[in-house]
């Protein structure tokens, strides 16, 4: 087994932050409409900071890596160097790239994850 | 959602009548296919009224019945023999005796104890609760309608009957629909239960048949899905509630009743395991997921991870459906309603 694999199969079966959190002040939902994957992501924000970040979802294995590994990876961090986090990053998380037809699985946390940042801004 | 049909809709359609004929079935001996219960209006010259019949040999004895009725206004107790000497020679005989009930009822009398009862039933039934209503099988029509919480609406005639009745009711309401005799006076027990509440999980092709068929079976089915271009009004024509989002947070907001059946056809692990999450350990009727013995055996093992039972995990109904060799979507959704039913009724576990 890959490592990617293994730490894809890992952080499915043992997913981090998963389940709502309930002191957010941020959130936004996200979906991959053909394949079905469905995923939020609840942030809590203090001072620029986020302060602490958890996710639910229905989503294949993937998914919920990238979701698991992002939210471990985004608490503490400034919302200014959220910006720094792209595909490649997660691909460096995951140890190996995504097979191509699946990048959209694993870049969706991501996606929504920036989106509930904004939602934050613009609120 | 759409609410239960029930008896009172026949009679709103055949409010025209000055009288109607309603014949029930009480009772059955024999090899009688005729469920118990089963109804059916008769207007004038034999006029077939709403949606109810009894069907079968039965039926012309009925109607033919009827027109005495509506002339003299008595009700009475018909029974009719299923044996026909020629059939019999032949091999075609249902064999035994079924009793049904003639009653004269006015579609349009507000006071007539009948068509109170069936009101009093269809307002439980639309509350999604069951109900038993109890009639008279010989002298003036009474009934009374004893719901599942106990409470008791309408009369025998006295408290007496009407006490021994409710514990009677019971009884009824677990094991179904039957006759019985208090005083040496018989009385119909009759069982009204809220229709299934199909859970589908997956806007599929095997999905899209079994919303056709679950109207027919007058079951009510909600379809679940992420995807918004699959869980359409379009191919879902026939679907009481089509929902789209994340599955495990709807299944949540649905009310987890022995009267629901769920069924997972997304074929699809990121529905399955969290549905079957939120299910296992609620009080649905009936649990099935779609595919092979060893896909099923690999998503009981994320499950018995994360601390579900052996014994919970084998409410799961997997491979799903009753095993009639079908192929095809319209098969296998065949076969998945054949199992709910069968469960239903008692005749699997």
């Amino acid at each position: 087994m890959t490592l990617f694999r293994a730490i894809v199969l890992e952080h499915f079966r043992h997913p981090r932050n998963r389940g709502p959190l309930e002191s957010r002040n941020a959130e936004a939902d996200g979906a991959n409409p053909l394949c079905g994957d469905r995923i939020r992501v609840q942030l809590r924000i203090d001072d620029g900071v986020v302060a602490d970040a958890r996710f639910t979802a229905d989503a294949c294995a993937l998914c919920i890596a990238s979701a698991s590994l992002l939210t471990e990876h985004v608490r503490g961090l400034r919302l200014s160097d959220l910006g720094t986090i792209s595909d490649s990053t997660i691909s460096t998380w995951l140890e190996g790239d995504p097979p191509a037809a699946r990048r959209k699985c694993a870049l969706l946390p991501l996606d929504t994850l920036n989106r509930a940042v904004a939602s934050r801004a613009a609120g | 959602m759409t609410r239960p049909h029930t008896l009172i809709d026949d009679l709103e359609a055949a409010e025209s009548e000055s009288a109607v004929a309603m014949a029930t079935l009480v009772s059955a001996t024999g090899s009688s296919s005729k469920k118990i219960g089963a109804r059916m209006l008769v207007g004038r010259s034999g006029r077939l009224l709403g949606a109810v019949t009894i069907g079968g040999c039965v039926d012309a004895q009925v109607i033919e019945a009827a027109d005495t009725l509506l002339d003299s206004g008595n009700r009475r107790l018909l029974a009719i023999s299923l044996d026909d000497d020629e059939a019999w020679e032949i091999g075609l005989t249902c064999g035994g005796t079924v009793e049904v009930m003639l009653d004269r009822i006015a579609p349009s009398d507000e006071d007539d104890p009948l068509v109170v009862a069936h009101a009093v039933v269809s307002e439980v039934l639309a509350r999604d609760e069951g109900a038993v209503m109890v009639t008279t099988l010989d002298g003036p029509a009474a009934a009374l309608v004893v719901t599942e919480d106990g409470v008791c609406r309408g009369t025998l005639g006295s408290d007496e009957s009407d006490v021994i009745a409710a514990e009677i009711a019971n009884e009824v309401a677990r094991e179904g629909s039957r006759v019985e005799a208090i005083a040496g006076r018989r009385y119909f027990f009759e069982r009204h239960a809220p229709p299934t509440t199909l859970v589908i999980i997956g806007a599929g092709q095997i999905a899209m048949t079994l919303t056709k068929l679950a109207r027919e079976l007058e079951m009510r089915s909600i379809v679940i899905d992420g995807r918004d271009r699959y869980a359409t009004q379009e191919r879902f024509p026939s679907a009481d509630e089509i929902r789209i989002g994340m599955p495990s947070e709807i299944v949540a907001s649905i009310p987890a009743t022995k009267r629901v059946a769920v069924v997972l056809v997304a074929h699809d692990y990121k529905y399955d395991v969290p549905v079957l999450r939120h299910y296992l350990r609620a009080p649905v009727g009936y649990i099935g997921l779609l595919g092979s013995r060893k896909r099923g055996a690999a998503v009981h093992d994320l499950l018995r991870e994360e601390g579900f039972t052996d014994d919970e995990l084998a409410r799961v109904h997997t491979p799903i459906g009753l095993e009639i060799g079908g192929k095809s979507s319209p098969e296998v959704a065949l076969s998945i309603l054949a199992e709910i039913v069968a469960v239903r009724n008692g005749k699997r576990a």
